[in-house]
C-alpha cells in the first residue's frame, strides 16, 4: 500500500469483525461454493472448489480470524468466497466471509498504520480505518494466507 | 495461373522461407522434398514449373537430384539454392542442368529475380 | 522481411543439428575410420549456417563457417578421428549451440569465438597442408617416378567468326563463376562458343573478379544476343561485337496470391497443445455434465446425442494425447555426450547404451524427466562404475558399462538406468542410516525399499569422497520429488559387486487418464487405473497379519491393506463388510486400497492444485466431477 493517494478497499464481515483487503488483489466475488476437503491440512482450511474449471483452495473466513462460526454456515450455501492474489498475483486463494458490506476508496493517508486492535493478531494487520464511525481492520492478505501454502 | 513450385531443402526452416517468399509473390507450392532422392520422386509425381533445390542434403545430395530430375525431363526449370563458398558445387550444379542459383542468405528480391530468370 | 516470425523455427531446428552433431561425433569417435559420421556432421553444420545466414546472425554464420571448413577438409582428405580433433569439434559444436542461443535472444555479441574459432582455422590449416604435402610425395615414394607435367592447355584461336563478348559481371555478385557459367550456357544456346578468356577453369579461381569474353558464332542479331546473355542475371557490364549495350531492368512478377502446399509435418508451439488439451479437459468434464443429465432424462433423443457426443470427444482427445506424444530419444539424445565427458573428467572407462528410443511419452512428461535421469547417470559414472585398475582386480573388463532403457509396460512406461558397477555399499548404509536415526538401530540389513527411502533422505551421502559430479548426495531426493510429482515412482535394484540399476515408472500421459472413482463416507477420490491390477471384496478372500500390517493373500502373495478411511481420516458411517479393495501394483509392489464402494470408471482430467499446509501425500492432483465437485486424485506412489 503506498502511503499517499486513494486506495480501494473492499469491506465484509467476518464474525464481528469488519475487515478489508486492498481491491486489487481481489480476483472476484463468488456466492460459497461447494467444497472438496483436502485430508490431512488444518480445519481453517475449507477444501477445493471448482472456479469454472480451475482448482482453488479455500480458506474458511471465521476460523482464520478466530471468530464465531457464522450460525447459517453449517451445511448450508450461505456466506460469501472472496478469490485473493497470494504472493504478488502468482497464487490465488479463496477466502470465505459473512457478508460483502462495501467497496470504497479511502485516502491512504487517513489509515493508521498498524495500530494495535482488540480482539485480532496484530501482525495480520496493515492499517486501520474507519467508515460510517466505524472502525476497520486492513487485512495483511499475504501474512494471513501465505503460510496456509506449504511451499 | 500460377506457377506450381516444389520446394526442396532437408531444413524445415529454409522451406518454410523459400515457400513464404514465393508464395507470396503467387506461386503455388505444391510439394516439398528433404531429399535428393525424395525430389526426384515428387517431381515425377508432381511436375512442377519450377524446383528449388538445396545442394547438401542428406541421402542424395541436390546436384545428383539435378541429374536424375534433368533425366527424366531435360526442360526442368531447377534453381540451385547455395551457401557462398560453395563456387565449385554451383558449377557442377549449372552442368548438370540447373538452371540458375541463389545464395544463402535469401534475399526474397534476389529469390524472385532467380525465379523469374528460370522461367524465363 | 520480418525475420522474428522465424526465430523458433530456427532455433528449434538448429538444436536438433546440435543435437545430432552429438550423436555424430560419438559415432566418429566409436569408429575413428568412418566417413560417414564426418559427412553427416558437414551437413549438419552447414545446415545451421545457411540458417544462420538468412536469420542475419553473423557471428553463428561465421563460426558455422569455420568450423564446416575444417569438416572439409576432414571429409575429403578421409581424415579419421582423433583425441585432439574429436576435442576441438566438441568444443567448436558447444560454441556453437551458445551462439545459436544467444543469437535467438539478441545477446550475440556476448558471443566470445575468437579463441575456438583461431583454433579450427588453425587445424583445418595444418591438415589441408599436410595433404598437399602428403599429395606432392605420393606418386615418388610409390615408384620413384616423376609427376608428369600436365601441358598447359593450348590457346583457343580467336576464331575469324563470332562476335566478340565481352562481360563484367556485378562486383557483389556472389559466387561468380556459377554466374559467368550461366552465361555461357546462355550464349551456347545461341550459337558456338570459342575462345573464353580467361578459360572457363580459371572462373573458380578466387581472384577471379566477373570480367570475361569469348567469341560467339551465332546469326542472332547483336540487340538479342544481349538481352538473351543478360537474362543470365547479375551482369553489369555487356558489350557485343564492340558495341557496349546498357541493360534493362526486371520483368514484372506474378501477382496473384496462391494458396500454398506444405508437406504434411507441421510444428506446433507446445503452448498451443497445451491449450487444446485445456479445451479438451473441459469439453471432457462438459461431457461427464452431459452424460449424465441424459441419464436422468431418461429420453432416447437426448440420450443419442450424448452417446455421439461422448465419442467425438473421445476421438478428439486420442487424437490429441497423440499429437503430444514425444519419442523418449528427444531426450535421450544428449546424454551420451554427457556420459562420455563425465567418464573423462573422472577417468572411467564407460560404454553407454540406449535402447528403446522410439518410445513415446507426454511431452511435458518428457521435460521434466531429463533431470532425474541426467542425475542417475551422473550417479553411475561417479558412485557406480569403478576406475578401470579396480575393475581389473575384481575380475571385470576394465570399461564399464550403462545402459539407459525405455519399456512400454500397460498405461505406463519404464526406463531403467542401470550400471555393472560396485553396486551400493548396503552395510555401510544401514551404518549410516542407524546413526541418522533413519532406521532402527537393530535393523540387520535393508530392503531394497529400504534403501531407496534411506538414499532419497534430502542430503544424505555415500559418496566417500564428495566429487564435483554428484555433490553431496543432493538429487535423489530431489529426482524422486520430481517423479513422484509427475505420478510416477522409482525403484531401486542393487547387488554387490555386480551393479545397480533405477526404474522409473511414469504414466504415459499426464493430462486424462482414466480411473476409478471411490467412495470412502459421503467423499469421493479417484484411483487411476495406470497401476490398478485387480479388484477383490474384503471377506472373500484370506486376511492375515504381517509384520503387524493387515494383509491379504491373493495367489500365494501377501498385499497389505491401506484403509483408505482410516488414512484420510473420514469419520462418518463404517466401512461395509464386504469393502471393495482396489490391488495396486508397481513393480514388485503392491498395495490393497480398500475404499467404501466403487461409484465406476471414468476418464478425468487431471489438474494441479496449490497443496495447503498438511495435506497428506498422497495425492496426485485433483479432477473435476461431472457434477462440477472437485474430487481429489491418489496417487499410486503415495500409497505403497
Amino acid at each position: 500500500m503506498s502511503d499517499a493517494g486513494v486506495v480501494r478497499l473492499l469491506v465484509f464481515r467476518v464474525g464481528n469483525l469488519v475487515c478489508a483487503a486492498e481491491a486489487e488483489r481481489v480476483r472476484e466475488i463468488l456466492p460459497r461454493l461447494a467444497t472438496t476437503r483436502i485430508p490431512g491440512t488444518p480445519p481453517l482450511v475449507a477444501g477445493l472448489v471448482n472456479v469454472r474449471g480451475t482448482l482453488v483452495t479455500v480458506v474458511e473466513g471465521w476460523r482464520a480470524l478466530r471468530q464465531p462460526e457464522p450460525p447459517a454456515a453449517n451445511g448450508t450455501q450461505s456466506g460469501t468466497t472472496v478469490l485473493l492474489e497470494v504472493g504478488g498475483g502468482r497464487k490465488v486463494l479463496g477466502f470465505t466471509v459473512d457478508e460483502v458490506v462495501d467497496l470504497l476508496a479511502a485516502d491512504a493517508a487517513a489509515l493508521d498504520r498498524r495500530p494495535a486492535l482488540p480482539g485480532i493478531d496484530p501482525t495480520l494487520v496493515r492499517a486501520v480505518g474507519r467508515r460510517a464511525g466505524q472502525l476497520f481492520v486492513v487485512l495483511d492478505t499475504d501474512a494471513l494466507l501465505t503460510p496456509i501454502l506449504s511451499s | 495461373m500460377s506457377h506450381t513450385v516444389l520446394v526442396c531443402d532437408d531444413a524445415i526452416f529454409m522451406r518454410t522461407m523459400i515457400s513464404d517468399i514465393l508464395a507470396q509473390a503467387g506461386f503455388e507450392i505444391v510439394g516439398e522434398a528433404e531429399t535428393g532422392s525424395q525430389a526426384v520422386e515428387k517431381y515425377r509425381q508432381l511436375k512442377p514449373d519450377l524446383v528449388t533445390m538445396d545442394i547438401v542434403m542428406p541421402d542424395m545430395g541436390g546436384i545428383d537430384a539435378v541429374r536424375e530430375i534433368v533425366k527424366q525431363d531435360p526442360d526442368a526449370k531447377i534453381l540451385m539454392c547455395s551457401a557462398m563458398g560453395q563456387q565449385a558445387l554451383v558449377v557442377e550444379a549449372i552442368q548438370a542442368g540447373a538452371k540458375d542459383f541463389v545464395v544463402k542468405p535469401f534475399q526474397p528480391s534476389r529469390v524472385l529475380e532467380a525465379v523469374q530468370r528460370v522461367l524465363g | 522481411m520480418d525475420l522474428s516470425q522465424y526465430a523458433e523455427l530456427f532455433l528449434a531446428e538448429s538444436r536438433e543439428h546440435l543435437s545430432a552433431c552429438n550423436q555424430l561425433l560419438l559415432e566418429w569417435e566409436r569408429q575413428p575410420a568412418g566417413l560417414t559420421p564426418v559427412s553427416g556432421l558437414f551437413r549438419a553444420v552447414h545446415t545451421v549456417k545457411g540458417m544462420a545466414a538468412t536469420m542475419g546472425y553473423a557471428r553463428v554464420t561465421d563460426l558455422a563457417h569455420r568450423m564446416e571448413s575444417l569438416l572439409d577438409v576432414l571429409r575429403r582428405g578421409a581424415h579419421p578421428a582423433t583425441d585432439e580433433l574429436l576435442q576441438l569439434l566438441f568444443r567448436a559444436r558447444d560454441a556453437l549451440e551458445r551462439a545459436v542461443e544467444l543469437s535467438v535472444v539478441g545477446r550475440e555479441r556476448e558471443l566470445e569465438v575468437a579463441e575456438i574459432v583461431a583454433d579450427l582455422d588453425h587445424a583445418a590449416l595444418r591438415l589441408a597442408r599436410a595433404k598437399v604435402g602428403a599429395a606432392a610425395e605420393g606418386p615418388r615414394e610409390a615408384g620413384g617416378v616423376t609427376p608428369s607435367v600436365v601441358p598447359p592447355p593450348p590457346e583457343v584461336e580467336a576464331a575469324a567468326t563470332g562476335r566478340l563478348v565481352q562481360v563484367t559481371l556485378r562486383p557483389e555478385a556472389p559466387l561468380k563463376a556459377g554466374r559467368a557459367l550461366l552465361v555461357l550456357k546462355r550464349a551456347q544456346a545461341l550459337g558456338v562458343v570459342l575462345a573464353v578468356t580467361p578459360p572457363q577453369t580459371a572462373f573458380e579461381a578466387e581472384d577471379f573478379e566477373g570480367r570475361f569474353s569469348f567469341r560467339l558464332d551465332s546469326p542472332a542479331a547483336p540487340d538479342e544476343i544481349e538481352t538473351a546473355l543478360r537474362a543470365a542475371g547479375d551482369v553489369a557490364h555487356l558489350t557485343v561485337g564492340g558495341e557496349e549495350v546498357r541493360g534493362s531492368g526486371l520483368e514484372g512478377l506474378p501477382a496473384a496470391p496462391a494458396e500454398g502446399g506444405r508437406s504434411r509435418h507441421i510444428r506446433v508451439d507446445l503452448r498451443r497443445l497445451d491449450g487444446l488439451m485445456d479445451l479438451i479437459g473441459e469439453l471432457a468434464t462438459a461431457r461427464g455434465r452431459l452424460n449424465q443429465l441424459a441419464a436422468e432424462r431418461r429420453d432416447p433423443a437426448i440420450d443419442d446425442v450424448a452417446i455421439q457426443v461422448s465419442r467425438l470427444s473421445s476421438d478428439l482427445q486420442a487424437e490429441i494425447i497423440q499429437a503430444r506424444m514425444t519419442p523418449v530419444w528427444q531426450v535421450f539424445d544428449r546424454f551420451p555426450r554427457l556420459v562420455r565427458d563425465l567418464a573423462r573428467e573422472l577417468g572411467k572407462q564407460v560404454a553407454f547404451r540406449v535402447e528403446g528410443k522410439e518410445i513415446e511419452l507426454d511431452r511435458t512428461i518428457l521435460d521434466e524427466l531429463g533431470d532425474p535421469l541426467l542425475h542417475l547417470l551422473r550417479n553411475a559414472v561417479d558412485h557406480g562404475i569403478e576406475p578401470p585398475a579396480e575393475r581389473r582386480r575384481r575380475g571385470k573388463p576394465p570399461e564399464g558399462e550403462i545402459v539407459l532403457t525405455a519399456v512400454r509396460e500397460r498405461a505406463s512406461v519404464a526406463i531403467t538406468v542401470s550400471d555393472d558397477g560396485r553396486g551400493i555399499d548396503r552395510p555401510k548404509i544401514l551404518e549410516r542410516a542407524k546413526r541418522d536415526g533413519a532406521v532402527d538401530a537393530h535393523a540387520e540389513a535393508l530392503t531394497d525399499d529400504q534403501l531407496l527411502r534411506v538414499l532419497a533422505r534430502p542430503g544424505f551421502s555415500t559418496a566417500e569422497t564428495v566429487t564435483s559430479v554428484s555433490g553431496r548426495g543432493v538429487g535423489i531426493d530431489v529426482a524422486m520429488t520430481r517423479i513422484r510429482a509427475l505420478g510416477g515412482t522409482i525403484d531401486i535394484r542393487s547387488e554387490p559387486g555386480k551393479g545397480t540399476a533405477f526404474v522409473l515408472r511414469l504414466p504415459v500421459t499426464l493430462a486424462i487418464v482414466r480411473a476409478i472413482i471411490a467412495s470412502v463416507g459421503p467423499e469421493r477420490y479417484a484411483l487411476p487405473l495406470t497401476y490398478v491390477a485387480e479388484t477383490v471384496e474384503l471377506g472373500t478372500v484370506t486376511t492375515t497379519v504381517v509384520e503387524g500390517r493387515e494383509a491379504i493373500v491373493l495367489r500365494d502373495r501377501v498385499v497389505p491393506l491401506v484403509h483408505l478411511r482410516r488414512l484420510l481420516a473420514v469419520t462418518s458411517d463404517r466401512e461395509p463388510a464386504r469393502a471393495p479393495i482396489i490391488v495396486l501394483e508397481m513393480g514388485d509392489r503392491r498395495a490393497g486400497v480398500v475404499v467404501d464402494g466403487m461409484l465406476g470408471q471414468q476418464e478425468i482430467v487431471v489438474k494441479g492444485f496449490d497443496a495447503p499446509q498438511g495435506t497428506l501425500p498422497v495425492f496426485s492432483g485433483a479432477t473435476i466431477m461431472g457434477d462440477g465437485i472437485p474430487a481429489l486424485i491418489l496417487d499410486a506412489g503415495g500409497l505403497l
